[in-house]
């Protein structure tokens, strides 16, 4: 029988045949239709996938004519990071590196970002970045934002000035736990008021709210929140909200947005609370499972981002990196997965930018 | 009665503390019987720990409604004992993170778990020392929970095992071992009768044996 080589989900090469491989596609996306209460894909939508996973090319594309925006997260951090997680270790400008992004990497919009990568700890330096952007967009071309992580984390305990809800539901202080919480979300809320109007008056394009809910449903709305400020002190402010996970923790359980509970909330919920918050693209995340093949974590994260796609009134632009959209979660994501990942995500969910 | 009953299920389900207990003061004053309302609580807090393990509801929740349950206990405690409902416990268990180790909101879910299902348990809390096991065991209880959330911790697990051995009170115990590190392989190994993953599962293995 006819064997294809293919990928765990922890990057591990294996081979499957595809018989395997359509009873992974067909788990896959149960899985993603029971947790989100989603539709099933297409038995045509399935063989399409089977075909790109079992191309015999090592790299596989779109069509001409099906290319899509390409945006990016992180900023320099992508080159200039070596922690294990998105770096090479290059070390290199943040103007320089906004340059090769737009001109030798064909990036179609990027962002200035700080080592720290979160609102919080733009505070104290935001003249410092605003000026930095200032300079950058005297040289730059494609939309330049600002990005940052919501973090909410780093609000509570021994960080912040709120209690931690890990700390306090331990001790049965529930009340006290979700006080904290909601504490946060406004601060949260004031302080992306704050970073964020100050970068656009610095000449940014717009603000990109990067691994949105990291730290649970507090950090959701918080962000929420900050964003629909935004909206409302620069109308013409281009805003991305990225998640963090394809679910949204329950660290407060409870706490809501324009009246509806956010925890627990999969992509094609979380689009309609951005939407309301006056973001202009949403990017969605699906986890993918080291234990699972790649055919059973792509059949999963596009049925998660297609039934996202087909209720957004806004373009999504799905998160494809290491442990997101199927791709398997190793530091250097496999290209052959990787492309596999990507033009099924362009071609069957229909993703308006990767 | 039974839409008392169904009311009180959905109450614990939604996992409002003041809603449990005005479930419950419904319920008592329409005439359930305490054991029942127990019983409804308890088949209740199963099904709060099913959404729990599928992401639909979360720790607040799962705290809140043990937190419901618990009052209850204390509102229907007396009637229980006049009824000769609380001598229907299934088992003494003895619960707690062992010695070194701090982690404990899966122990306390998992005690609140065996509680609500009929079992009596002295939950001892975190950084438990071994000695305080084999005195439990010694004062009665008849099986033994042991949590551990580092590799560094769990083997205590198999210390407090081999302290039981020594003392002769092996055979007399069911030993429970849970924790992110540890595996059904890891309890095969160590000689525990019980490996629970999850606080359900536990409480699930811990009935069958009890």
């Amino acid at each position: 029988m006819t064997q294809f080589y293919t990928r765990m989900g922890d990057g591990k090469r294996v081979l499957m045949t595809r018989e395997q491989m359509i009873n992974d596609l067909q788990a896959g996306m149960a899985d993603a239709a029971d947790m989100g209460g989603v539709p099933d894909l297409s038995s045509n939508e399935l063989e399409m996938i089977l075909e790109i996973i079992t191309d015999r090319n090592r790299v596989v594309g779109v069509e001409p004519g099906n290319e899509v925006v390409l945006t990016y997260d992180i900023g320099q951090l992508d080159f200039t990071g070596d922690n294990g997680n998105s770096g090479n270790g290059v070390d290199v400008g943040r103007l320089e590196s906004a340059l090769l992004h737009e001109r030798a990497l064909a990036a179609d919009t990027f962002e200035l970002a700080h080592a720290d990568y979160s609102i919080k700890p733009v505070k104290p330096i935001i003249s410092n970045e605003m000026q930095t952007m200032e300079q950058i967009q005297q040289q730059i071309t494609v939309p330049y934002f600002y990005g940052a992580m919501p973090n909410a984390g780093l609000y509570y305990a021994p960080d912040g000035p709120y209690g931690n809800p890990a700390d306090l539901m331990r001790e049965f202080k529930i009340e006290e736990a979700m006080a904290a919480a909601e504490l946060t979300a406004d601060h949260l809320a004031r302080d992306i008021e704050y970073v964020a109007t100050r970068m656009m008056s610095a000449g940014a394009d717009g603000f990109n709210f990067d691994t949105t809910a990291s730290a649970g449903d507090a950090d959701f709305v918080g962000t929420l929140k900050g964003a629909g400020a935004l909206r409302k002190a620069c109308p013409d402010a281009y805003i991305m909200i990225g998640m963090a996970g394809e679910s949204v923790m329950g660290i407060h359980g409870s706490i809501e947005y324009d009246g509806s509970i956010v925890a627990g909330t999969y992509p094609h919920q979380q689009v309609k609370f951005a939407q309301k918050a006056g973001a202009n693209v949403f990017g969605p995340v699906v986890n993918t499972n080291t234990s699972k093949s790649l055919a059973w974590n792509l059949a999963r994260a596009v049925t998660f981002v297609k039934e996202c796609v087909n209720v957004s009134d806004i373009p999504c632009h799905v998160n494809m990196g290491m442990g997101v959209g199927g791709i398997p979660m190793c530091e250097t994501a496999p290209l052959d997965a990787l492309t596999r990942c990507n033009k099924a995500m362009v071609e069957i969910a229909k993703v308006d930018g990767i | 009665m039974e839409d008392n009953k169904k009311a009180l299920y959905d109450a614990m389900v939604s996992c409002k503390v003041p809603s449990i207990q005005g479930a419950v003061e419904n319920a008592r004053k329409a005439g359930l019987a305490a054991t029942a309302i127990i019983d409804t609580m308890s088949e209740a807090m199963t099904q709060v720990g099913i959404l729990f393990e599928r992401g639909k509801l979360f720790l607040p929740h799962v705290l809140s409604a043990a937190a419901g349950m618990k009052n209850a206990m204390g509102v229907l405690g007396p009637e229980l004992i006049e009824s000769g409902g609380m001598s229907a416990k299934m088992a003494s268990v003895v619960m707690g993170t062992v010695e070194g180790d701090v982690h404990d909101i899966g122990k306390s879910i998992c005690s609140t778990m065996l509680q609500c299902a009929g079992f009596d348990v002295h939950d001892l809390g975190r950084d438990v020392p071994k000695a305080e096991f084999v005195r439990k065991v010694k004062e009665g209880c008849t099986m033994c929970g042991m949590s551990a959330l580092m590799t560094t911790t769990m083997t205590v697990q198999k210390e407090v095992i081999e302290m039981l051995k020594a003392e002769g009170l092996r055979d007399k115990v069911v030993v429970m071992v849970g924790g992110a590190p540890v595996t059904q392989a890891y309890a095969d190994k160590i000689g525990a009768d019980i490996f629970g993953e999850t606080a359900s599962e536990t409480t699930g293995k811990a009935k069958m044996a009890a």
